[in-house]
């Protein structure tokens, strides 16, 4: 990208109206508004603020404190997919402290993540979800996400001798 | 909702309905596809991203519910939404192409070319925006096909390039390669074109070369087969064409500068606006039709360029015909051909008189084509290895076997040495330092090609010992320089000879030294003003004399000092004193008139024979040769040039050397120098030596030859008769080309002699 970018300042438009002014690169950490810029140019959301129709102004601030933190790190490429990242649920300190938050805004912060394409927040995000089910029954989870179980006593039986490789004895 | 920006843009709504979602979604990626250049407002873009995202995620429920429903295993997992999406978009690519299509065919040559090039731009550049606002579908639905091996499912940028490639282009691309190529033509003929749309065309046909098994790669097949191939046709044609209609008209000459300028032309092409891949295949192309087609034609004027010595056509034809595989083979053949006769015709023209040939003229001449043809090879060539090999043969084919080697293949190398002599000896011809260096360099060149090195080492070291016994060698440098030169060339054994040849001149030359201490220290200080060379028997071409002498006593007596000098310093060595070689000055203090005293330089037998006019006035020819014990063949020219020089007269008899004359002192000679030279060389002489070199040469090579062998064979202990003969050529062919027969014989004598033995089934033996 050009090294010379004139425009250091965006504005968002939550979906309940609110704007909110950040610097392009905490903005640009979505690849969406990266890519919106690139397209547009800089021209059009130098004066008009760029509407975000799915998030709402707590999630959105939220959404943009992460970014705020995570600015300088390096853009991840997409042959990282594969790497340790993916395989380990290592959270590191802030982020952790950051997902600290009720388990609607969580679910919120990784739907905004995935919608906003920020692929390192939706994994934070998923990492924590997956750290509360890791090492509990089926009972615990669905008590912890309140979950009604709606299999019937067969249908229970049947999938648990499918996933009986998976049981950790 | 984000608000509908666009006047006419059905609001987007029922996210999980395919039908509204895609209404909404076709107008603004329509507006995307046709009018990019006004621009696409926030809301729109955020729109549509969000109308995919939303149809993508919120079907998510559906999913679950069917899920939910419980109908078998196989419906377990993630269900990711999106196939309805591509679809529709893909339809309406194919849409949108279809009138491009229909569109397309209004246009033809240049203009099509326009549109084609419009089209593509328009297309490409919304294929990036679309590839961008479809990024969930490519994120998720797409990756998700891609990852569970379906086929024919691209990311959105990679589907609107097939689709080009599958609906519009393979209706078009003939087309507009015929546009293409009409265009290539006009430029071929002269005429200045928008190149620039070509490349364009070009980075279009590449970039439909998608890889249908892995999107993330690409390959030129399309481009190869819809654009390659037809240039290449094309300008094959094209070429053929003109280079058929140019040769009919012009010279061959005219055509080479031609096809030059048309090579150039076409790499041109390629840096200009083609893509790099085609430089190989095309260049391949012109060289079959513009240079392969015509080798023939120019092959044949090969010999004439060289008759008429054009070294730039020469040069231009080279360059053409090394473009081709084997294309310069026939040409080396006709330029060694070609050398080979002007070696053997400069040699002819020197040679009208083979016996009184000066060694300079031959060698000069043979010097003069190498020159002359290297320099071509060089200039011409581009010193290419393999003509510098044609060259070498065709050289070492007419220094061996020339007019004047007829006689004997001995000639060239004795010619040469004999140049060598003529350098190096003093009042040569004045050539010193760096001419001589150069000139010794030159000698080289024509040393590289004698076959026979071994006569060359018999000839020279001959003359070398003459240079060094009458020390008439202009620089000991320079001797130096040239038995370097000789090693480098052919290794220490080869000049092992001349280096202590050398080394015993520097040893004689201490040794005098000493010598004189050792006279004046004694008693007796009456000797002559003499010195002496000590020389090895077995490293100098010499032998004793062939006549008996009786020195004169002054002489005698200072022999027999040096003699008793020399075997105190090295007891039992035996000295045999080579008189022939033998030299002096006396003084001739009784001539009348002369205003001081001559000087007569002067052989020791002729010192003999002056001596005895000490006594008396007069000699008979009998009276001298008992006082000298020399033979007739020793006395008969010594007393000759002093009967000639008017130093003594002759009386008596016929007036001629021999039986009968009676000499006398001749008091009233004259000479213009005071120092007189009577030690001439006799012409007999030399030839005589030259005869028994040749002699020599003979033997050696027996030796030579016995030698290698009993080396190999001690080396194989066994081996077949055939192979040792092969080779024992291989060993010595550095030093001459033995015969067959020569090597057979040898083999014999050394059969009989013991050395080898006979075995079964052809086989040849050692016997320690």
């Amino acid at each position: 990208m050009a090294a010379e970018k004139s425009l250091q300042r965006v504005t968002l438009t939550s979906n309940d109206g609110t704007q909110i002014e950040v610097d392009r690169a905490v903005a640009e950490r979505s690849i969406l508004i990266k890519n919106l810029i690139d397209d547009l140019g800089e021209s059009a959301v130098a004066s008009d603020a760029i509407p975000i129709p799915n998030v709402n102004d707590a999630v959105l601030r939220k959404v943009l404190e992460w970014c705020e933190h995570h600015r300088n790190d390096p853009p991840q490429s997409a042959d990282d997919e594969n790497d340790n990242r993916k395989k380990t649920t290592d959270i590191d300190e802030w982020d952790q402290k950051f997902m600290q938050v009720d388990q609607e805004m969580l679910f919120e912060i990784i739907l905004a993540a995935n919608y906003l394409d920020i692929k390192a927040l939706l994994d934070v995000g998923c990492k924590t979800v997956a750290n509360m089910i890791k090492g509990k029954s089926p009972e615990e989870i669905r008590k912890t996400f309140n979950i009604t179980n709606d299999f019937t006593p067969e249908e229970e039986e049947q999938i648990r001798r499918e996933n009986e490789w998976a049981e950790d004895r | 909702m984000p608000p509908s920006a666009l006047p006419g843009m059905p609001p987007p709504q029922g996210r999980e309905d395919i039908e509204s979602t895609w209404n909404y979604l076709q107008y603004g990626i329509t507006r995307i596809m046709h009018n990019l250049q006004d621009g696409v407002d926030l809301n729109t873009y955020m729109g549509v991203y969000t109308a995919v995202h939303n149809f993508c995620t919120s079907q998510k429920v559906v999913g679950m519910s069917i899920a939910n429903n419980f109908s078998g295993a196989s419906q377990r997992g993630a269900h990711l939404l999106g196939e309805d999406l591509y679809k529709k978009l893909s339809e309406y690519l194919s849409g949108h192409l279809r009138e491009l299509v229909t569109q397309s065919r209004a246009h033809t040559d240049e203009a099509l070319l326009a549109f084609y090039i419009r089209e593509w731009q328009r297309y490409t550049d919304a294929a990036k925006y679309i590839h961008h606002l479809f990024r969930y579908l490519n994120r998720h639905w797409v990756k998700r096909e891609i990852d569970e091996g379906k086929k024919n499912v691209y990311d959105v940028y990679t589907l609107h390039l097939v689709q080009w490639r599958d609906v519009f282009f393979t209706q078009v691309s003939t087309k507009v390669m015929d546009a293409v190529l009409k265009l290539v033509e006009k430029q071929r003929n002269g005429e200045t074109i928008e190149h620039n749309q070509i490349k364009q065309v070009v980075d279009s046909f590449v970039s439909l070369g998608m890889n249908d098994g892995d999107s993330s790669k690409s390959t030129l097949d399309v481009y190869r087969f819809h654009f390659e191939r037809p240039f290449l046709d094309a300008t094959m044609l094209f070429y053929q064409k003109e280079s058929q209609e140019f040769v009919a008209q012009n010279s061959v000459v005219e055509y080479m500068k031609k096809a030059e300028a048309r090579l150039e032309e076409e790499e041109e092409r390629v840096k200009m606006y083609l893509h790099p891949d085609i430089a190989i295949p095309l260049k391949k192309a012109c060289n079959q039709v513009l240079i392969a087609d015509h080798s023939n034609m120019l092959r044949d004027e090969f010999q004439v360029l060289l008759d008429s010595d054009r070294e730039e056509d020469m040069a231009r034809m080279y360059s053409l015909l090394s473009r081709i595989p084997d294309g310069l083979d026939p040409l080396r053949t006709k330029f060694e051909t070609h050398v080979r006769k002007a070696g053997l015709a400069a040699v002819a023209k020197v040679a009208s008189d083979a016996d009184k040939l000066e060694p300079k003229v031959y060698v000069d001449a043979l010097l003069e084509i190498h020159t002359q043809y290297q320099g071509l090879v060089k200039r011409a060539f581009k010193d290419e290895p393999e003509f510098t090999r044609s060259l070498d043969n065709a050289c070492r084919e007419f220094v061996n076997r020339n007019e004047v080697c007829k006689s004997g293949s001995n000639k060239s190398p004795e010619l040469l040495a004999k140049y060598a002599d003529f350098l190096l000896r003093k009042s040569g011809t004045g050539t010193e330092g760096a001419d001589l260096e150069s000139s010794l360099v030159q000698i080289m060149t024509v040393f590289k090609y004698i076959e026979d090195k071994d006569v060359f080492q018999k000839f020279y070291s001959r003359m070398l010992a003459r240079r060094l016994v009458h020390s008439n060698s202009s620089s000991d440098d320079a001797e130096t320089s040239m038995i370097g030169k000789l090693k480098e060339a052919c290794g220490f054994e080869y000049t092992n000879k001349l280096q202590r040849m050398f080394l015993d001149m520097q040893i004689s030359k201490d040794l005098n030294a000493g010598f004189r201490e050792h006279v004046q220290s004694s008693l007796d200080s009456k000797g002559l003003d003499s010195s002496y060379s000590i020389l090895g028997t077995g490293f100098w071409p010499l032998s004793p004399p062939g006549t008996n002498f009786n020195p004169p006593e002054e002489v005698a007596a200072d022999c027999e000092r040096f003699g008793r000098f020399y075997k105190a310093k090295h007891e039992g060595r035996k000295l045999t004193w080579l008189w022939q070689l033998c030299k002096g000055e006396v003084k001739a203090n009784y001539i009348r008139n002369a205003k001081m005293p001559y000087t007569f330089q002067v052989s020791i037998y002729q010192m003999a024979i002056l001596l005895l006019f000490n006594d008396k006035d007069k000699n008979t020819y009998e009276e001298i040769a008992t006082t000298t014990q020399l033979n007739s063949e020793a006395l008969d020219p010594s007393l000759g040039i002093l009967v000639k020089a008017k130093v003594l007269n002759i009386e008596g008899g016929s007036a001629k050397v021999g039986p009968g004359a009676t000499f006398s002192l001749n008091y009233d000679f004259k000479n213009k120098k005071y120092r007189v030279n009577l030690n001439v060389g006799m012409k007999s002489e030399t030839k005589q030596e030259e005869a028994e070199t040749n002699k020599t040469i003979e033997e050696d090579r027996k030796l030579l030859l016995q030698s290698a062998i009993v080396r190999i064979m001690k080396a194989r202990k066994r081996m077949k008769h055939q192979q040792l003969v092969s080779e024992t050529i291989n060993q010595i062919r550095a030093r001459f080309v033995p015969k067959v027969g020569d090597i057979k014989k040898c083999i014999e004598i050394l059969l009989d002699k013991e050395y080898l033995e006979r075995l079964d089934d052809d086989d040849i033996g050692y016997l320690a």
